[in-house]
């Protein structure tokens, strides 16, 4: 997202207080860090945070969203400020689009072919040449969302499968699993697709788009956000497979970053600051767009596909989502 | 749908500048709160300025209305282009029609240390009614008006919007 200001993440647990037009943060160890407001774009605390009134109605004013993670990674919630771009005719737009059938299913199916594709591309393109063409098959045979996901679900199955092969033994998948992750594997997984998420919703939020509505996931049910649910998809790959895959290649991620119980895992404390450092890291890789003709940072993709989808609802532009083309 | 009484400067700017923009600005883009060019905005009329006093019109903002009722504008471009004229003549419209009588507008551009004074004739009067009128034609038709040439987008805060793919 193109501004001055920064994103803030918060590693350790610490209360928030106002001092003038100071945002006054208080860690257990330390002394406290001062921040003007005007240099913070949105915050993501990835570990328990106390904030008061007076702190939340200078966040409003200043238009900064507060993005929280649970301790597994989940995404636990947002402050999100009453203003937003939200426009009525936008809205209009695309709820139009949601409720029409043909359109919102070549949506979705646009959402779920990409997504593969760029799975396909972080985990194996020769192993997966199989279960991509079956997948491309499923897509072209879908008459709804259901299917739709049903076939994305095979196609990840396979993925994750082979993604478990080039893992040591302890960082191995043995199959999706959230709320709580089963294993390391997962847990990384689980946090990384968490932070993604809020980056997504910040981003959508910056476009007139109204984030409950959907195309792929169903609207507002269960999930408030459902369209960062769909925006997101194409996204993760990008950083949680292919981030899982680089730091256990390199030998960088520990059992110690991990609390591992039975059957449940979670990020032990070196191992939430190891991975939020190295998706911070990642999200401001730049690389030089094709169609813009200068550099944008990964973070600024994702604002890009929020701007991509709202130019679909608006003016009818055919929606390709993000694939990663380098 | 927006009415007359709710067209305010930046719609009036927008026609003139790109009429695809004013479209979208209607329908809630607002891009322009992340640009850079925004903040250097700001930052100028921080630095410069200080003294002069915004006035709120409702749905048109100007910079500052002097004693002798002239509409001084800061831009912070390097030179006055058609839509800052268009810009201040809507301001003394507005003000006209709230029965301040407005004289004209003085743009300022810090960064040449150029001023223009463009007084408010009659002529000046038709042309703001007519822009109002314009920019309602524009904002309610169905369909986005087309891209302006590639050239003439550059360091449009709506560029990212208009020519991502
Ligand atoms: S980028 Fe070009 S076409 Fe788009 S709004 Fe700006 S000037 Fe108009």
């Amino acid at each position: 997202m193109p501004t001055a200001a920064r994103t803030y993440w918060l590693t350790t647990s610490c209360r928030i207080r106002r001092k003038d037009q100071s945002l006054r943060i208080e860690r257990p160890e330390g002394a406290p860090v001062h921040i003007p407001v005007t240099d913070v774009r949105d915050i993501v605390a990835c570990e328990a945070v106390d904030l008061n009134t007076s702190v939340i109605s200078l966040l409003n004013q200043h238009r900064i969203n507060v993005h929280f993670l649970s301790h597994y990674g989940d995404y636990a919630g947002s402050l999100l400020t009453a203003d937003t771009s939200v426009s009525g005719q936008t809205v209009i737009a695309q709820v139009g689009l949601a409720a029409d059938q043909t359109a919102s299913l070549e949506i979705a199916r646009a959402i779920v072919a990409s997504t593969a594709v760029n799975v396909r591309r972080v985990v194996d393109r020769r192993l997966l040449n199989r279960p991509m063409a079956v997948l491309e098959a499923s897509i072209a045979d879908a008459t709804t969302r259901e299917q739709l996901m049903g076939a994305e679900g095979t196609f990840r199955r396979s993925a994750w499968a082979v993604l478990d092969t080039r893992l040591p033994d302890w960082l191995r998948l043995d199959g999706r699993s959230r709320r709580p992750p089963r294993n390391a594997g997962n847990a990384f997984i689980s946090y990384v697709n968490g932070i993604i998420y809020a980056r997504m919703l910040s981003a959508i939020r910056l476009t007139p788009l109204h984030t409950g509505v959907a195309f792929l996931h169903s609207t507002m049910e269960r999930q408030r956000h459902s369209l960062v649910l769909d925006l997101a998809e194409v996204f993760k790959p990008l950083f949680a497979e292919r981030l899982l895959l680089r730091l256990a290649g390199r030998g960088q991620l520990k059992p110690a970053h991990f609390e591992t119980d039975v059957n449940q895992a979670m990020l032990s404390e070196t191992g939430r600051k190891l991975i939020v450092q190295t998706v911070r890291d990642e999200l401001a890789v730049t690389i030089q767009h094709r169609s813009l003709g200068r550099n944008v940072a990964y973070d600024e993709l994702l604002y890009l596909e929020a701007l991509q989808l709202t130019r679909r609802c608006l003016e009818g532009t055919p929606y390709k989502p993000f694939r990663i083309w380098w | 749908m927006i009415g007359p009484e709710d067209v305010g400067g930046v719609h009036v700017k927008y026609l003139y500048h790109c009429r695809r923009q004013l479209w979208l600005y209607a329908r809630g883009m607002r891009p322009e709160q992340l640009s850079a060019t925004v903040q250097l905005g700001e930052a100028v009329h921080e630095t410069s300025y200080t003294r002069s006093s915004p006035v709120d019109l409702g749905a048109a903002k100007l910079d500052h209305l002097d004693g002798a009722a002239w509409v001084h504008e800061v831009k912070s471009s390097s030179r006055p282009s058609r839509a800052d004229e268009a810009q201040a003549m809507h301001y003394c419209y507005r003000l006209r029609a709230v029965g301040v009588d407005a004289q004209g507008g003085i743009l300022h551009y810090p960064k040449t240390r150029r001023t223009k004074r463009l007084p408010y004739t009659t002529q000046a009067a038709e042309q703001a009614e007519a822009d109002i009128a314009e920019v309602l034609a524009v904002v309610s038709a169905p369909d986005s008006p087309p891209l302006l040439a590639r050239s003439a987008c550059r360091g449009c805060s709506y560029a990212d919007y208009c020519w991502n793919e």
